[in-house]
C-alpha cells in the first residue's frame, strides 16, 4: 500500500469521526452511549480497511471495509445536522451500511463477487434498503418522536404521516431483512465449503464474523423490542467482530512468513521433496499446495505425489509460481494466495533455498561417496601391492638364499675334511646367508604377513601374539575368513596396538579380542599399562585410525593416564 | 619325492639327498605329485607348501588318502609360524624349513613314522 493511500485513509477516518463528534456536540447524556458505540464501530471498520489494504493490496476488501465504516457514520452525521435536506438524506441512507456489510461478506476475501446471482442479491439488498427507508420517511412525522418545532422538517412527508403505516413497514422490512440475512449466510457457508487451500483459510475469520453480524441484524430489526440502549448502543458492538477478527487473522498471518522459515529449518537434511511440500503447505496453510518438477525430458511436470501438472494451463482457481528457473520446479497453489504476493515470493524463495540445499547436499554426499570409495580402492591396491611384494620376495630372493645357504652348508661339510680353514670360512659365509634369510623373512612379514593370506585372522593373530614381547592372551578370535581388506585392517590394528604396548605402555599383559557382530567386526586390544595414549598427533594411532576409516570403520582409544589402554576398532563387515 | 615348482631347488635338493643315500623322484605341481605317488610309491614326500595348482596342505590331504600313504614333510622358505595352525591340522608328519634341509633331518621324520626306508 502506498503512503498517499494510507495517509488518505487515516485522514478520512479522522475526518469522519471528527464530523460525527462535531455533529452530535454538545454531548447529550441520553444519547452519549449510542453515539460512542456508533463512533467505535464506524472507526473500527475504517481501521480494518487500512489493515486489509495493507495485507491484501490487490483485493478490494480494504475498500469494502472502508465503505462500510463511512456508510455507518454518514447517515448519523447527516441526521444530526438539523438541516431538512441532510436530515432526509440521512434517513434515506440509514442502515445502508448493513447492505455494504452483506456485500463485504459475499465478496470475501478478494472483494469481488463471485456470480451474477450474487451481484443481484447485493444490488437487491441496497435497493430494498433505500426503498423501505424512502417509504418509511414518507409516512414518518418527526412529531411522532415528540419533537415539534426543534426537529428539522421532513421534506418527503406525505400529509401528517401515519404511525400504523410506519409500524407495518418496519415489520415487513424486518422480515425481508431476516430473509436476506438467511440468504447471505447460506451463500457464505457455501463459499466456505467450496473453498480450498489458501482461500479456505482466508475465509475462517468470516465464519465467525458472519454469524455475529447476522445475529446483530436480526436482534436490532423491528421484530424484537429491546430497550433502546440495548438496540442502539450494545447490540451494534457485535459488529466489532468484523474488524477485530480480521485484524487478529492479519496479525496471525504475518507469522506465516516466520512459520515458513521454521518449516525450512526444521526440514531434516536430505528430506525428499514431498516433505518440503508438506512443510510449505503447513506453513502457508494451503493444503492443496503442489510442488512440481520438470521431467528430465524437458516436457511436462510431475508433482511430488506423481500427478502430472501443466504449469501453462493451471486448473480453475489454481495459480502457478515458478520456484527458480534452474531448479525447474514450480509451486501450484490456490489462486487466492495471489492476494498475498509477498508470502508467495517468500514461499518460492524458501522452496528454492531448500531445493538448492538438497542439491548441494546430494552433490557433497556423492563426492564424499566417491572419495570414500577411492580411499578404499587405494588402500586395497596398497594391500595387493604388498601381498605381491611379499610373494615376490618369497619366490625370488628368499628361494635363492635358501638354495645358497644349503649349498654353502654342503660345501662346508666337504671342505671341512680337506681344509678346516676353508671350512670355517664357508661356515661364516653360510651363517651370513642364514642371517640374511632371517632378516628377509622379517622384512617380508612386515610388508605383508603371509600367514594372514594363508590362514586368515585366527592364525595371523596367533602368530602375532606368539611373537609379542608382552605376555598377551587371545580372549576370542573368530575362525572364519573375511574380505581381505577387513582382515588386513583388523590384523594391522592388533599388530600396531601390540607394538605400541611393547614400546610405550610399560604393561605386564595385554589381551586381544576379535568378535563378529551382525554387520561388523569388533577388534579390541587392551593392556594394563601406563595409559595416556592419544590418537591425535603424529603417532601411529593416527595412521591406524585412517586405515580403519578406509574400510568405513572407526577407531576408539580409551587411555586414561595410569588406567591402561583400550584400543577398539569397529569395522563394518558382511 | 621332492615336490617343488622351483627347478633350482629341486635339482639342488636331489643332489643333496642322493648324496645322503636317498633314491629321489621329482614333481613340479600338486597334480603331478599325486599322480606320481601312485606309481613311484615314495616312502617320504618333501612337499613345498606353495605350488602353482593346489597348496601343499591340499596335496598332503590327497596323498594321505592314497593306499600306502607316504610320510609327508611340508617345507617352505617361510617359517612354520607363517602358516598358523594349518601345519598342525594337516596330515603331514611335520614341517622343515627349506634352509634346514638335510638327509639327516629327513631321516628323523622317517624314524618317527613307521614307513618305508630310503625312498624319497
Amino acid at each position: 500500500m502506498n503512503r498517499a493511500l494510507r495517509a488518505a485513509l487515516v485522514a478520512g477516518a479522522v475526518a469522519a469521526v471528527g464530523c460525527f463528534v462535531w455533529s452530535s456536540w454538545p454531548p447529550n447524556s441520553r444519547y452519549a452511549p449510542v453515539e460512542v458505540s456508533f463512533a467505535v464501530v464506524g472507526l473500527s471498520f475504517m481501521v480494518a480497511g487500512i489493515a486489509a489494504w495493507q495485507r491484501w493490496p490487490t483485493s478490494r476488501l480494504g475498500l469494502l471495509f472502508s465503505i462500510v465504516g463511512y456508510l455507518y457514520l454518514v447517515p448519523y452525521i447527516l441526521v444530526n445536522l438539523a438541516n431538512p435536506v441532510a436530515w432526509t438524506i440521512g434517513n434515506l441512507s440509514e442502515g445502508i451500511s448493513g447492505a455494504a456489510l452483506a456485500q463485504l461478506g459475499l465478496a470475501w476475501p478478494t472483494g469481488r463477487l463471485r456470480s451474477r446471482f450474487e451481484c443481484g442479491v447485493v444490488v437487491a439488498n441496497y435497493v430494498q434498503n433505500i426503498a423501505f427507508n424512502t417509504a418509511a420517511t414518507m409516512v414518518w412525522n418527526p412529531a411522532f418522536s415528540g419533537c415539534n418545532a426543534s426537529c428539522p422538517a421532513n421534506v418527503l412527508l406525505i400529509g401528517n404521516g401515519s404511525r400504523s403505516a410506519m409500524n407495518t413497514l418496519d415489520t415487513i422490512e424486518a422480515l425481508v431483512g431476516l430473509a436476506i440475512t438467511g440468504i447471505v449466510l447460506t451463500l457464505i457457508v457455501r463459499h466456505w465449503r467450496s473453498a480450498r487451500g489458501w482461500s479456505r483459510r482466508a475465509m475462517i475469520p468470516l465464519l465467525w464474523i458472519a454469524p455475529a453480524v447476522g445475529v446483530e441484524n436480526i436482534l436490532t430489526g423491528n421484530l424484537f423490542h429491546f430497550p433502546s440502549l440495548v438496540t442502539y448502543a450494545l447490540l451494534p458492538l457485535l459488529l466489532l467482530a468484523g474488524p477485530a477478527l480480521f485484524v487478529i487473522s492479519t496479525v496471525r498471518a504475518r507469522t506465516a512468513g516466520g512459520a515458513l522459515g521454521t518449516a525450512i529449518v526444521d526440514l531434516e537434511p536430505g528430506a525428499p521433496p514431498a516433505r518440503l511440500r508438506d512443510a510449505l503447505a503447513r506453513a502457508l496453510g494451503d493444503s492443496t499446495l503442489q510442488l512440481a518438477f520438470r521431467l528430465p525430458d524437458g516436457v511436462g511436470y510431475l508433482d511430488t505425489s506423481g500427478q502430472a501438472v501443466d504449469p501453462a494451463r493451471p486448473a480453475p482457481g489454481r495459480a502457478v509460481t515458478p520456484v527458480t528457473e534452474a531448479s525447474g520446479a514450480v509451486l501450484v497453489h490456490d489462486a487466492g494466495l495471489g492476494q498475498e504476493p509477498k508470502l508467495v515470493r517468500l514461499t518460492a524463495a524458501a522452496a528454492s533455498m531448500a531445493l538448492e540445499h538438497a542439491r548441494l547436499q546430494a552433490e557433497v554426499q556423492a563426492q564424499l561417496e566417491q572419495v570414500r570409495a577411492s580411499r578404499a580402492r587405494i588402500v586395497e591396491a596398497g594391500d595387493a601391492e604388498r601381498r605381491r611384494l611379499e610373494r615376490d620376495l618369497h619366490d625370488g630372493a628368499q628361494q635363492r638364499l635358501v638354495t645358497l645357504s644349503l649349498a654353502l652348508g654342503m660345501a662346508r661339510d666337504r671342505a671341512a675334511k680337506a681344509d678346516p680353514e676353508l671350512g670355517s670360512l664357508i661356515e661364516s659365509a653360510s651363517k651370513e646367508a642364514r642371517e640374511a634369510l632371517t632378516e628377509l623373512r622379517e622384512l617380508a612379514r612386515g610388508i605383508h604377513p603371509a600367514v594372514l593370506t594363508e590362514t586368515g585372522l585366527a592364525g595371523a593373530i596367533q602368530a602375532l601374539v606368539e611373537r609379542s614381547l608382552v605376555a598377551t592372551t587371545i580372549t576370542a578370535v573368530p575362525d572364519r575368513r573375511y574380505p581381505a581388506a577387513i582382515e588386513a585392517t583388523a590384523y594391522f590394528v592388533v599388530s600396531e596396538a601390540l607394538a605400541n604396548v611393547a614400546k610405550h605402555a610399560r604393561a605386564d599383559g595385554a589381551q586381544v579380542l576379535i568378535r563378529k557382530f551382525p554387520g561388523r567386526l569388533l577388534v579390541e586390544v587392551s593392556d594394563d599399562g601406563a595409559g595416556g595414549a592419544r590418537s591425535e598427533g603424529g603417532s601411529g594411532l593416527r595412521g591406524l585410525a585412517d586405515r580403519v576409516a578406509s574400510v568405513g570403520g572407526v577407531l576408539r582409544v580409551d587411555s586414561p593416564p595410569g588406567g591402561g589402554t583400550r584400543l577398539e576398532a569397529d569395522i563394518p563387515c558382511p | 619325492m621332492i615336490v617343488d615348482d622351483h627347478d633350482g631347488f629341486r635339482t639342488f635338493a636331489r643332489g643333496m639327498l642322493e648324496a645322503a643315500g636317498f633314491t629321489v623322484a621329482e614333481a613340479a605341481t600338486g597334480a603331478e605329485a599325486t599322480a606320481a605317488a601312485r606309481t613311484v610309491r615314495p616312502g617320504l614326500v618333501l612337499l613345498d607348501i606353495q605350488l602353482p595348482d593346489f597348496d601343499g596342505f591340499e596335496v598332503a590331504r590327497r596323498l594321505a588318502a592314497q593306499a600306502g600313504a607316504p610320510v609327508v614333510v611340508l617345507t617352505s622358505t617361510r617359517e612354520a609360524s607363517d602358516y598358523g595352525g594349518l601345519i598342525a591340522a594337516s596330515p603331514a608328519a611335520g614341517f622343515l624349513p627349506k634352509d634346514q634341509l638335510s638327509g639327516a633331518a629327513l631321516r628323523r621324520f622317517l624314524a618317527w613314522a613307521p614307513a618305508g626306508e630310503g625312498r624319497a
